[in-house]
C-alpha cells in the first residue's frame, strides 16, 4: 500500500509486513472498528498483539465491536508538541473503555482504547463537553484509500456512573 | 509472585558521586560530559581509573556509549554494557552492578547517564523527537496529539483527580516544596521559590498539568560508582549502604500503562513487596525520599503507592509540609527534576549519598567540612538533620518503576 500516509505532518507508517496494523487500518477504512479474540479463552483486546495476555494462545480472530463507549479518562492538550496540531488546541485526548467487556476478566479491566473527542467536522469537541462517564460513539476519519483512523464523538444517551470533569 | 531475598542487605555501597553544571547549552558533547562527570565520582570516592573494572550506562539513543568514555579515562573494562532506559534505570542497574560484582565478574561499577536533554535531544519530545514517523506501537497514541511524556501521562492523573479528589492546589505543593528546597542549592537551575498560586496560575501545558507541574530540561551527566561493602571501608568518605533495590518492576501490559487495571495504580504497587522486606524496614522508619518528579503529579503517586500514606491520600501527604525541609519527611531535597535540572533519576540518587553522608552542598559557611546549620530560609541550609535511611523512588512511565533503600554507614 502507499506509504507513508500524511496526517498534520507526521508520516504514518504502516508496511505491508506490519502484522498489527495493517488489517486493522483496512477494517477502519470499511469503518468497522475491529479487535482481536483469544481463540482459547475469547477475551479481546486492543491495540493487536500477537499472543493472548490472558492465556498466552496464539490463536486469534478479528472481532467487530460496536464502537459504543464510556469516557473512562481523558486530557486537554493546551501546548501541542507536533506541529501539526498547535491549529488544534486545545483538543481532548480521550480513554474510552468499549461496552463489549467492560469490568473483565477483572473489575478494573477493559477494553480501552485512545483517540481524540471530535465533533462531526473531526475538528476537537469543545472542552467543556469533555467528562469522564459521557457516552461515545466511534466514528472513521479517511485518510487514505486504506487507512482511516477511529475517532470517537459524544451521544445523547444518558451517562454511565459519575459525570465528572476537571474543576476550573 | 513473590521475590525471594538473596540476602544483600548492607553488603554493598555507593561510594562515590559526580555530575556536570546543569545546563540549557552545555555547548559540547555527551562524550564530553560523561568524562567529566565519571572523573568527579572517581575522585569523590578515592579511587583511580584503575580500580573502576565495570560500567553500566543507560540512554534511548541519545549519548555516548561506554566503549568512548572508558577509554578517554584510560579504563580497562572486565564488564560493561550501555542499556536502553530513562527514568527508574539508576536505581535498577545499581542493583545490576551489585549482581555483577556478586558474580564475580568485577570489582566496582560505575554507572552514568549523559544527555543534552535541552540543547539536542529535548526531552519534552519537540523537535527532533516530535518530526519522527509514526509507526509500530506508536500508532496508537501518537496519530491522537498524544507524544510527549506529558500527554502519555496525563490521563493517568486525571483519573487520581476522578477517583481520590485529589486536586491542583495539593499536587501543586510539591513544586512548592521543591522550589524551596532548590533555592538552598548552588547547583540548581530554578533558585527561585514559588507558591501554590503561582502553579496554579502557570499557563496550561496538557490538563491536569500547568507548566509549573513539569519538570526542566537539561543538559548534563551523572555518576554513581557501586562497590562491595568491604571495599568502601577504606575509602575516602563514610560508605552508603545499600539496603534494597527494585529495579523496573511493572504492571501487566506495559506496552500500554492505560491498558490494565486502575489507571491510577503505579509500579509501586508491585515494587514496595519486593524492597521493604529486602531492606528489613518500612515506609515509617525512612528519614528522607526522592521521589520522581517528572511532573508533581508522579512524586505523589508513588509516594502513596510505596506506602507513605493510604492509597487515594497522596494529594493530602504532598500538602502536609511533610515532604519540605524541616518536615517529617523531605523529598528530593535538591529541588531534582522540577527545579535543579533534569538528569533521568540519577541526581536524586545523588543528592541522597550526600545526605546520609551529611556533606550536601548548600549555603551553609561551612558545608565544604561538613558543619550545617538546620537554617531553612532562602539561601541557607538543605542537610536534613541526622539522616540515616533514604528511600528513591524512580519513574518511568506510570506502568514501571524502580526504588532504593540506603542507610548511612
Ligand atoms: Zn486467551
Amino acid at each position: 500500500m502507499p506509504q507513508p500516509v500524511q496526517y498534520r505532518g507526521m508520516a504514518l507508517i504502516v508496511p505491508d509486513n506490519d502484522s498489527e496494523w495493517k488489517e486493522f487500518y483496512e477494517h477502519a477504512r470499511a469503518h468497522r472498528l475491529v479487535v482481536r479474540k483469544c481463540k482459547a479463552c475469547g477475551l479481546m483486546r486492543y491495540p493487536p498483539t500477537h499472543a493472548c495476555p490472558w492465556c498466552m494462545e496464539l490463536g486469534w480472530t478479528w472481532q467487530e465491536v460496536s464502537g459504543r463507549g464510556t469516557i473512562y479518562s481523558y486530557e486537554i492538550v493546551a501546548h501541542a508538541i507536533q506541529p501539526g496540531f498547535r491549529e488544534q488546541t486545545p483538543y481532548a485526548v480521550v480513554l474510552i473503555e468499549l461496552d463489549e467487556q467492560r469490568g473483565q476478566p477483572t473489575p478494573d479491566e477493559a477494553l480501552r482504547v485512545i483517540a481524540n473527542l471530535v465533533k462531526a467536522d473531526f475538528t476537537p469537541e469543545a472542552e467543556a463537553n469533555v467528562a469522564i462517564g459521557r457516552r461515545v460513539r466511534v466514528v472513521f476519519q479517511d485518510l487514505a484509500d486504506h487507512m482511516a483512523l477511529p475517532q470517537f464523538t459524544l451521544t445523547e444517551e444518558p451517562a454511565s456512573g459519575r459525570v465528572w470533569r476537571m474543576p476550573e | 509472585m513473590v521475590v525471594q531475598s538473596r540476602g544483600l542487605r548492607d553488603k554493598y555501597c555507593i561510594v562515590g558521586v559526580g555530575e556536570t553544571e546543569y545546563s540549557r547549552a552545555s555547548g559540547r558533547t555527551t562524550r564530553a560530559m560523561a568524562v567529566e562527570a565519571i572523573r568527579k565520582a572517581i575522585l569523590d570516592a578515592g579511587l583511580t581509573a584503575a580500580d573502576v573494572d565495570g560500567m553500566l550506562d543507560y540512554q534511548g539513543g541519545d549519548s555516548t556509549l561506554a566503549n568512548s568514555v572508558a577509554s578517554d579515562l584510560g579504563i580497562r573494562f572486565n564488564f560493561y554494557m550501555d542499556v536502553m532506559g530513562g527514568g527508574s534505570s539508576t536505581e535498577a542497574l545499581v542493583g545490576l552492578a551489585m549482581g555483577a560484582i556478586e558474580a564475580g565478574m568485577c570489582n566496582t561499577v560505575a554507572i552514568y547517564r549523559s544527555m543534552n536533554g535541552y540543547s539536542e535531544f529535548r526531552i519534552g519530545g519537540t523537535g527532533a523527537r516530535a518530526a519522527q514517523p509514526v509507526r509500530g506501537l506508536d500508532l496508537a497514541q501518537v496519530p491522537y496529539g498524544m507524544r510527549s511524556a506529558g500527554q502519555n501521562f496525563a490521563p493517568t492523573f486525571m483519573r487520581h483527580m476522578y477517583e481520590y479528589g485529589t486536586t491542583s492546589a495539593q499536587v501543586a505543593h510539591v513544586r512548592v516544596a521543591h522550589s524551596k528546597h532548590a533555592s538552598q542549592n548552588p547547583k540548581a537551575l530554578l533558585k527561585q521559590r514559588v507558591t501554590v498560586q503561582d502553579v496554579l496560575a502557570s499557563r496550561w501545558i496538557v490538563k491536569p498539568l500547568h507548566l509549573l507541574d513539569c519538570c526542566l530540561e537539561t543538559d548534563n551527566a551523572t555518576c554513581v560508582i557501586v562497590t562491595s561493602a568491604e571495599r568502601a571501608r577504606n575509602l575516602k568518605h563514610r560508605p552508603v549502604h545499600i539496603l534494597g533495590v527494585a529495579g523496573r518492576v511493572s504492571k501487566p501490559r506495559l506496552d500500554f500503562h492505560w491498558a490494565h487495571g486502575p489507571i491510577s495504580r503505579v509500579a509501586g504497587y508491585y515494587a514496595k513487596d519486593i524492597i521493604f522486606p529486602q531492606a528489613g524496614i518500612g515506609p515509617e522508619d525512612v528519614d528522607v525520599t526522592g521521589s520522581y518528579d517528572a511532573f508533581t503529579f508522579t512524586t505523589m503517586l508513588q509516594l502513596e503507592e510505596y506506602g507513605f500514606c493510604k492509597k487515594g491520600e497522596g494529594g493530602a501527604y504532598v500538602s502536609s509540609g511533610i515532604i519540605e525541609l524541616g518536615g517529617q519527611r523531605p523529598n528530593n531535597t535538591s529541588g531534582s527534576h522540577l527545579c535543579e535540572g533534569y538528569t533521568h533519576g540519577m541526581s536524586m540518587v545523588i543528592e541522597n549519598v550526600r545526605q546520609l553522608r551529611g556533606a550536601v552542598d548548600d549555603y551553609c559557611p561551612r558545608a565544604a567540612e561538613g558543619v550545617h546549620t538546620y537554617d531553612y530560609s532562602p539561601g541557607h541550609c538543605r542537610q536534613v538533620k541526622d539522616a540515616e535511611i533514604t528511600m528513591n523512588l524512580g519513574w518511568a512511565m506510570p506502568a514501571t518503576g524502580s526504588a532504593l533503600i540506603m542507610r548511612r554507614g
